[in-house]
Parts: C-alpha cells; structure tokens; sequence
C-alpha cells in the first residue's frame, strides 16, 4: 500500500513536470516526420516510418525514463522533503520502489500516446492495424523500466545532469555492448579473454529488447527469444533496484 | 537497539544475496539469448538511405563523416554476395556519397570497379567516373580509368581514345596514358595516326625504357601495314596463277608490289609458301 501510495503520488508529479510533454511533443513531431522522410526514399515507404516511428518510441521513452528518472530521488533531497518521508514508518526500499513503479506508469502512459500516434499514422498509410507492432512496443517498454531502474540508482547518489550522463551512457553501452563479442573473438585465450567474456556477458544488453527489424521485416522470431529477453530485462531491472536500494539504505539525512 | 541493527544486517545479507543471484540470473540469460539465431534479411538496410541531395541538409554539417559512414557500409554492403538484386540501387548509394561529399575520390574509383567487374555494367561505371570528373576537374584517374574499362571490358577502342585525350589534357597525367592512347588508335585500325602518335611518343621520350617500348609498337605498327599490303598481293597472285608464289619477290616481279617491304629492322619478313603466311622475323615484344 504504502508502495502504491508513493507511486500515485510521483506518477501525479511526474504528469506535471513540463519537460515530459515537451519530449512528447519532439516525439510526435518525429513521428510524423518519418510520413517526410517516407517520401525522399527508394523503395518502401511504409517501412521508413515504421522504422522511424519505432526509433522514435524507443529514443524519446528513453530520454523520458532518463531525464525524470535522474530527478526522482535527488529532488526530494534537494527540497528536504525526504525529512517528511522517512521519518515517517516507512522502509527505504518502499520510497524508491514506489519512485519506480510511479515513473514505469508514467511513461507506460506516454508511451501508449506515442504508440497511438505512430499506429494511427501507420493505418493511415496501410489501411489495417498492425497488431505485432505492439510486440515492438512491449519489449521498448521492458528497455524503459531497466532505463528507469538505472536512472534511479544514479539518482540516490549524483547530480541530476550527472546522473543523466551516466544512465545515457548507460543507454548507449546497451546499445553497442555486442561490439565486445567481435572483439572477444580476437582475444588469444586467457585471462584477459575470460575478462571480456565476463565483462561482456554483465553489460547491459539492450539489444535484448530490440524486436523493431524483426517486426517491422514481418521475419519469424524464435518465441524463446521472447521469454528469455522479458526475463532477462526482470533480473537485470532488479538487479539495479537492489543496487539502488543498497545505495539509498547507506545514504544519512541526518 | 541491539535487535534492530541485526535486523538490518540480515536485510543487507538478504539484499546482497539477492543482488548475486539476480546477477548470476541475467548473465546466464544473456547467454542463453546470444545462443538464439536471429534471422535477417541480407541487405535490408538498403531502404534507409533517401537522395543525397536532400539527405545533406539532414547531416548539419556533417556530411563527409555521412559519406565515410555511407561509403564503409557499402563496401560491406557489396562484400556480401548472398544480397538478392544488390546491383539496382549502386548507382544511388554511390550517387548519394558523390552528392555528400564531391571530392572524396575513392568512392568514384571503387563504384566503378564494382560497376565494371561486379555488376557488368559498364555504362555505369563509365556514368560514375564521368560523375567523378565532372566535380573534380583536375584529377586525370578518371578519364584514364574510363578509357582502360573502355578498352579492356568492351574493346570499344574509339571510346577509349576519347577518355585517355581528356586524361591527357589534366595536368601530372602519367606519359603511360599517351602510351594507351597510341595503343587505341592502333586497335581502331587507325594505322596512319597511331604510327605518328607512336613516333611523337618515341621522339620526346625522356628514357631508354619508353623509347625501346615505342619503338617496338613502331616495329608492330610498320609489320602490321607492311603484312597486309604483302597479304593484299599474296591474294591477287593467287587469283591469277591459282597458286601461293614460292617466294616473296615474285610478287615484285609479276607487278603486284612496287618493291619488297622490309621490317623496321631492316630484315625481310618471313614467307610460308605451302600456307602463304607472312610473318616478323622476330616477335616485336622480343627485339
């Protein structure tokens, strides 16, 4: 309950925070701007903004998750409102798993309006509603949680700019962590092949969760690919969660 | 006081257990997902790329980074064979990295090596270094490509001649272009001009080398008209007398030639009488 109660009232925060319609408004502009692009290719135009749109989705949720994910803990710090909070009966892990499920309901909000956009435009264009965008969608909603969770580890113990440094980076090692297997692969075997190994198998693999070709291509995905990617994007969200938790547990206000 | 700091202990113990395992977890997810073939369609990313022109003005800037980061994509893009239709968009992919960036030359040179030998397309090859020449005015590799492919892949030796002229006149042109240009004029059978292109040649040569080469071709040249004036007689002897002469200077005596053509050396030609074949007493190459 007492989790609910802090995620209503940081989604209520969140909804009011000007920057998130901003980045709804870029997204939306995107979005139909892909409909521009469409026309200057050679070749299929509903497949640009698809792959447009769905870039889109995916960039502008994670810039959502990053730059109000980064404030989350940090404001309350820096307006000494964190005082009232945790003087009251109340376990840090409750406070900031509340602060996460708060900022996940936002953005599962902004991204439907994203989506709704993206598809409406893409009907527009096709004349029928393509169901397995949602599956494209799903699984950039799974990205945006582990975005969010690393957001708010950042959050408990930096600076908001620096905090939206370190969860972009973060974004973007996600992104091109793979480029370590091509390197892995020249490596003579050894420690330093075991290091990368390790080091390759614990960056964050966002690839993981990028369907977008797959589904845009109308390609077959094995459904274990599914299931091992929405579990894989589980652990590692919580993996950070108790990171955070760890964090903000050794954090003194006093 | 005592009970409470060993509550938050076992809730540390707990978290840190919990972080291990939700460590391990995603680690042996991540292999699990990497072991997952996931299936691409060659050459996919080929619709991406809109018009260069408009495309420009996309790169703020930018856009010979664009043409670099278009470039290495598209020699991996035609590294890979297994591409269905992979030649129907060259010309735009590399129309594209022309229009980013006009003086980057190797994209001209290598489109045109996949145009020519990859695609079979010389047209194209000769449109894309026809492209490249008309933005970078100074650079004779151009012409002299074009002529070569001319030459070389569709023995279009009048064409030829046309792209090594326009080499010729950019100036720091390497003397072989002249050198191939002569050679042209030969295989257009143009045996009059080519044996005044070669002498020129063998006249301002600066080293032994070019002058021994252009005194070859010369060599070639002068056998070359000679054999065919010689082979032009052979055939009238032979219509009257229904014969080959047995040797060469019957043709002198019966009227069919002024006098007997000697080779450039000085040497007379070789005669068959049972074929009728007339050939060099040496091979030119080998003088």
């Amino acid at each position: 309950m007492k989790i609910k109660a802090i995620a209503l009232n940081t989604f209520k925060e969140a909804i009011r925070d000007r920057i998130l319609y901003l980045l709804l408004f870029f997204a939306a502009v995107c979005i139909i701007f892909s409909r521009l692009l469409a026309l200057l290719t050679v070749g299929d135009r509903v497949k640009i903004i698809k792959d447009v749109g769905l870039t889109s989705l995916s960039l502008f949720g994670a810039l959502m998750a990053i730059l109000m994910g980064t404030g989350l803990v940090f404001k309350e710090i820096d307006k000494k409102t964190i005082y009232t909070i945790i003087s009251k009966p109340i376990h840090r892990y409750q406070f900031l798993l509340g602060k996460f499920f708060g900022l996940v309901l936002t953005l599962f909000i902004m991204l439907l309006l994203m989506s709704f956009i993206f598809l409406a435009l893409v009907f527009f264009h096709t004349f029928t509603i393509e169901w397995e965008m949602f599956v494209a969608i799903l699984f950039i909603f799974f990205e945006l949680c582990l975005i969010t969770s690393v957001a708010l580890l950042f959050s408990c113990f930096s600076t908001p700019i620096l905090s939206s440094i370190f969860s972009l980076a973060f974004y973007l090692i996600g992104h091109t962590a793979w480029g370590l297997e091509t390197l892995i692969k020249k490596i003579p075997p050894g420690l330093g092949k075991t290091l990368a190994q390790t080091l390759y198998h614990f960056l964050p693999d966002l690839e993981n969760f990028n369907f977008k070709t797959e589904i845009v291509q109308h390609l077959d995905i094995p459904s274990e690919a599914f299931l091992y990617s929405i579990l894989y994007g589980i652990f590692y969200t919580l993996f950070v969660l108790i990171i955070a938790v760890l964090v903000f547990r050794k954090r003194d206000f006093i | 006081m005592k009970i409470f700091k060993s509550e938050k202990d076992l809730s540390a113990i707990f978290l840190v257990v919990l972080l291990i395992l939700s460590c391990g977890i995603f680690m042996s997810l991540k292999i699990k997902t990497d072991n997952i073939s996931r299936e691409k369609i060659p050459g996919s990313s080929i619709i991406y790329i809109p018009s260069g022109q408009y495309l420009k003005y996309a790169t703020f800037g930018n856009s010979s980074l664009l043409a670099d980061l278009i470039y290495i994509w598209a020699i991996q893009y035609y590294s890979d064979y297994t591409i269905p239709d992979m030649y129907e968009y060259l010309d735009h992919i590399f129309s594209i990295i022309n229009e980013l960036d006009p003086s980057y030359l190797d994209p001209y040179d290598v489109g045109a090596v996949i145009a020519a030998y990859e695609a079979g397309d010389l047209d194209l090859a000769l449109k894309i270094l026809d492209r490249g020449l008309e933005r970078n005015p100074e650079q004779w590799l151009f012409p002299y490509l074009a002529g070569h492919y001319a030459q070389m892949i569709n023995k279009d030796h009048k064409l030829a001649q046309e792209y090594y002229k326009k080499a010729m006149d950019i100036e720091g042109v390497p003397p072989i272009v002249r050198r191939l240009y002569a050679d042209a004029i030969f295989k257009s059978m143009d045996y009059k001009r080519a044996l005044q292109t070669w002498l020129e040649i063998y006249e301002t040569a600066k080293d032994e080398r070019v002058k021994k080469i252009a005194s070859n071709h010369l060599y070639n040249i002068k056998a070359t008209i000679d054999i065919k004036k010689i082979n032009e007689a052979i055939e009238k002897f032979k219509e009257r007398y229904g014969r080959y002469p047995m040797e060469l200077s019957q043709l002198v005596r019966a009227g069919f030639l002024d006098s007997l053509p000697k080779d450039l050396d000085g040497k007379e030609y070789i005669y068959n009488s049972r074929t009728g074949e007339v050939k060099t007493p040496i091979i030119p190459w080998k003088r």
